[in-house]
């Protein structure tokens, strides 16, 4: 195989791993979104405090079961990371936005704001603002299939992601809760009316939500092998953006935006220049909206959370 | 009577952060503009913050333009983007507006960091001039002189001063004017206003660029106070910092704006005692005030009857 | 509500901070640094560096009549705005006599200007770039190495020690940065080496992936930074994941134990760095020095000595001038000859600059940065 070809294989990896980890918060944007229209700018605050609970998990793992197999660990860090994450979007939900229920989208969102700024500030004196070193649990083997080198991390990042998708597409489909999130952004009084308790439901959107902002946190501070406490602002804003430029509102829009994100950004990136790679992500936001408001699966309506 | 601040206090950082919190001042009157009247959101307000630094800066290192000059054609290229932006997202859902001007103050700041060979890239552009002045003077005679306003905050916090003045006595007008009643009317109900007439493109389009255009000014003094400009002072922070300025003061209040820049220009400088505690506070009393307020502190009476309206989709 | 209670509002949140005023008659001394964000850790060294000496100053008595010091310390955040921001506030305060600062040449490089127009005079501890000593303003001293020195030494380190032909180099943009690499892609190339890319980065990014999947397509032998210890500790660890094979060299914005403890001991050992001086451990005249501060704080930072250094200067300069008067301190700098200080003998050229300075070659060995070799203009 030819370098070039090689080297394009690697870019599109590269894309495709910090791409799932969009979509992995996108998701989150997107359902809350669809719910009760708010656009929730503390999301990405609750993606750096997963990671920060990875990195705890890992901690509390060595300490008190110092040599367990690395898969345990792992599966440890991620459902640590979740349980920790739902109760705080929950928690979020119950304080900074249940009160707000009936006030105008944009006083919600300054709350918003003011939770992102707590959850930064709080991680910060809490772990210090010191860039935090993530121990390399994952071994740094690298697997051969055809000629492209893939490594451990970037395999469980793309089975974990895909995995969660697959479920949550399942669980909007097929569980009661997920048929009366569909109910509820449908018509909320409507959704009332046949018995459904919309504040239940929004409240199990932020925690479904941030539950996947969590594992997405794990992974990205698995795969960059550090985090810091303002990590969440650019991750947030990506994911944003990719879950309009995939339709917001939609759950596969999010998932497919910040797949496409990721790659365009990769490729963009490794090609072009990697110092104009978030201008390109913003442009191809800019050329969607103005093409296809919508996004790109915003007509799917009938998958709307 | 502030006009009087700087006889009252002579510690010479407060004057500084007062002026600061002037410039805060001029931004949330101006994107009050945009978000309080024709309730439309703005998040990349910073955008055009920093066009109008960088404009003045260049101008002043390259053509040695002075302040006064300057100052307007800020304003004018900054107002030329807030267009530029503002058409083809003004015409779609309020919150596709939003954001295109997200992803238009990330682009403009990315740009200007690294387009190095133009603006210095992360290092920005250092030696701007500062404002000069026709002075009295008293050399033997009675004469003019050229000044500079030089290192004390002093004339920059008088400057900032009439600038408020003059953008708030503007702003008062324009309010009272049919332009003003147009874009309530469009706030209000849309579909209505149009149906009466107004021509809800142009009038939103017309508050963009005038919200623009004021921040262009306000990026103009910054420029001129600080002697520097680095792309890392118009993050997306900022933008939401005045947006959030805008909210607690009061959506739709000049003065409500004014106040909440106060508020929250000072609050870090206020909660300076608690040390590393302080943006953690900062971040609670938003949320407190808006859970308590949420009208903002000086909400309109306006404002406040349509709260009393659920949200409605895609408002 | 009525205009006359906003009027109100607006005026009494004003009045809020009235009546703080200092009217001690104590003389001060600045110190500038990064105290928060990602290079708060060098930062903070370099101030307790400061601090140290100026409590050394007050133990041995005032420093005229019966006066005395009290350290103003400010935190630049390696912002230059915030630099900038800062000078301003440390020149409107009459008590200070005299600065010591700032960490990165972006932040030191406008400061400069401001002291400048203040007439106060500026020892940076650590800013190298060759830049900010030619801008012709007499205010300005620097006690370390400059990067004319450094990145040459650098350059010649890895082509005629480490042997190496084709290099890629990556900078953060900085003034720091972007002068270091430059430099450097100079001097290599006159030695006759091949630069195969010359990239930049921005400070603060994390996903560095597509940058090293280029770099590693080209396949240099040695990777050159010209930035801080955060970005470097990202990059490296990207790139050893990624199975790139390459040495990788920076210069002292790299010389940190926490880079090693970021890229993790076993990844970071074979990294080249190039740093200011000869390490203080192994300096006799700095050994008291050293062993208080190490019992006090910890483990010595890297600028640690060179902030202690740089404000012992100051400090002289105002004992000698025997006033709180900003002219008399700067012209007693300017006269000073043969200082001699913990690392050396310090003597000013017309620039400012500390002559004689020289940098040290280290490489990372067992979780520590190990000394090769001395290097001179």
């Amino acid at each position: 195989m030819s370098a070039a070809l090689n080297l394009f294989l690697n870019q599109l990896l590269n894309g495709l791993t910090i791409g799932m980890v969009y979509a992995l918060i996108a998701l989150g944007y997107t359902m809350v979104y669809g719910v009760i229209g708010l656009i929730n700018f503390a999301h990405g605050e609750v993606f750096m405090v997963g990671a920060y609970l990875a990195l705890t998990a890992i901690w509390l793992a060595a300490s008190f079961f110092p040599g367990i197999p690395f898969g345990l660990t792992l599966l440890f860090l991620i459902l640590f990371s979740m349980a920790g994450a739902s109760i705080l979007g929950a928690l979020i939900e119950k304080i900074a936005y249940r009160p707000l229920r009936r006030s105008p989208k944009l006083t919600a969102l300054i709350t918003s704001i003011g939770v992102s700024f707590f959850l930064q500030n709080a991680v910060m004196l809490i772990y210090g603002s010191k860039e935090q070193s993530i121990p390399d649990i994952v071994p740094m083997t690298r697997l051969k299939i055809g000629a492209i080198s893939v490594s451990l991390i970037q395999i469980l990042i793309f089975s974990v992601s895909i995995g969660l998708m697959f479920f949550l597409t399942w669980f909007v489909k097929n569980t009661k809760t997920g048929k009366a999130m569909r109910a509820v952004s449908e018509n909320p009084e409507a959704a009332q009316l046949v018995g459904i308790s919309p504040n239940r439901i929004i409240a199990a959107t932020f925690i479904l939500g941030s539950a996947l902002a969590a594992v997405g946190g794990s992974l990205f501070a698995l795969n960059y092998g550090s985090i810091n406490f303002h990590d969440g602002y650019l991750a947030g804003l990506k994911a944003f953006t990719a879950a309009v430029f995939g339709g917001i509102g939609s759950i596969p829009g999010a998932m497919v935006g910040g797949i496409l994100l990721g790659v365009f950004e990769g490729l963009g990136a490794g090609y072009i220049s990697s110092e104009w790679k978030d201008v390109f992500a913003f442009l191809l936001l800019g050329a969607v909206l103005l093409f296809k408001p919508s996004g790109i699966m915003g007509n799917n309506v009938s998958e709307k959370v | 009577m502030l006009a009087l601040f700087p006889l009252l206090d002579r510690n010479a950082y407060h004057l500084d952060l007062a002026t600061g919190v002037g410039i805060y001042v001029i931004l949330a009157m101006g994107l009050n503009v945009v978000v309080g009247f024709a309730g439309l959101l703005n998040l990349g307000y910073a955008a055009f913050f920093a066009i109008g630094a960088y404009v003045y800066a260049l101008l002043s290192l390259h053509a040695h333009t002075p302040f006064w000059i300057g100052l307007p054609i800020s304003g004018v290229v900054a107002m030329g983007f807030g267009f530029v932006i503002g058409l083809p997202a003004i015409r779609v859902r309020g919150d596709y507006l939003a954001i295109t001007t997200l992803g238009f103050g990330e682009i403009v700041r990315i740009a200007f960091n690294n387009l190095s060979a133009w603006t210095g890239g992360p290092n920005g552009l250092l030696g701007i001039e500062r404002p000069k002045i026709w002075a009295p003077t008293w050399k033997g005679h009675f004469g003019f002189e050229l000044i500079s306003f030089g290192v004390s905050a002093l004339p920059y916090f008088y400057l900032v001063l009439v600038l408020i003045a003059v953008i708030a006595f503007f702003l008062f007008r324009l309010m009272d004017s049919k332009f003003g009643r147009a874009l309530v009317a469009i706030r209000e109900d849309e579909l209505a206003a149009s149906c009466m007439g107004i021509p809800v493109v142009q009038i939103k389009l017309c508050a963009f660029g005038i919200s623009s255009f004021i921040a262009g000014l306000a990026g103009c003094v910054f420029a001129a106070k600080q002697t520097i400009v680095t792309p890392d002072s118009f993050d997306f922070i900022l933008s939401v910092l005045i947006l959030a300025m805008v909210v607690l003061g009061g959506m739709g209040n000049i003065w409500g704006a004014a106040l909440g820049a106060v508020v929250l220009g000072f609050l870090p400088e206020i909660l300076r005692e608690f040390a590393a505690y302080r943006m953690l506070i900062f971040g609670v009393l938003m949320i407190l005030v808006m859970i308590f307020r949420p009208q903002g502190i000086l909400g309109g009476q306006l404002i406040r009857r349509e709260l009393t309206r659920p949200i409605k989709e895609g408002s | 509500m009525s205009k006359k209670a906003v009027f109100f509002l607006l005026f009494s949140s004003v009045f809020f901070f009235c009546g703080f005023e200092d009217k001690k008659e104590t003389i001060s001394v600045g110190a500038a640094a990064p105290l928060t964000g990602p290079q708060a850790y060098i930062g903070i060294g370099m101030m307790q560096g400061a601090q140290m000496a100026v409590e050394d100053a007050n133990v041995k008595g005032p420093v005229f009549g019966n006066t005395k010091l009290s350290l103003v310390a400010v935190d630049d955040q390696s912002n230059p705005t915030q630099a900038v921001l800062m000078a301003n506030k440390l020149i409107a305060d009459p008590q200070v006599v005299g600065v010591i600062g700032h960490f990165n040449s972006s932040c030191t490089k406008p400061a400069s200007t401001i002291y400048h127009e203040g007439r106060m005079a500026q020892i940076t501890p650590a800013s190298t770039n060759p830049e900010i000593s030619r801008q012709g303003f007499d205010t300005f001293f620097r006690i370390c190495a400059t990067d004319d020195v450094q990145a040459p030494a650098a350059a010649r380190f890895a082509a005629k020690e480490l042997g190496v032909k084709k290099i890629a180099i990556i900078d953060d943009k900085t003034t720091y940065g972007v002068g270091l690499a430059t430099v450097f892609e100079k001097e290599f190339k006159a030695l006759g080496g091949t630069v195969l890319s010359h990239d930049g980065i921005t400070q603060g990014e994390k996903d560095f992936a597509p940058l090293l999947a280029k770099v590693q397509s080209l396949g240099p032998e040695l990777v050159y930074f010209g930035g801080v210890y955060p970005e470097m500790a990202l990059l490296v660890r990207q790139a050893k994941k990624m199975g790139l094979e390459a040495l990788w060299m920076g210069g002292d914005g790299i010389f940190d134990v926490t880079l090693i403890k970021l890229i993790t001991p076993p990844l970071a050992t074979g990294i080249y760095a190039t740093m200011l001086g000869v390490d203080p451990h192994s300096i006799p005249e700095a050994r008291d020095f050293v062993t208080r501060y190490e019992a006090r704080y910890g483990e010595i930072g890297s600028f640690s000595a060179y902030g202690y250094e740089a404000m012992n200067v100051l400090i002289e300069a105002i004992r000698r001038a025997g006033k709180n008067d900003r002219q008399a301190v700067l012209a007693q700098i300017k006269a000073m000859k043969d200082y001699p200080g913990i690392l050396g003998v310090i003597n000013f050229d017309k620039n400012g600059d500390a002559i004689g300075k020289s940098v040290g070659v280290y490489k990372v060995e067992d979780g520590k940065f190990v000394f090769l070799q001395e290097a001179k203009a």
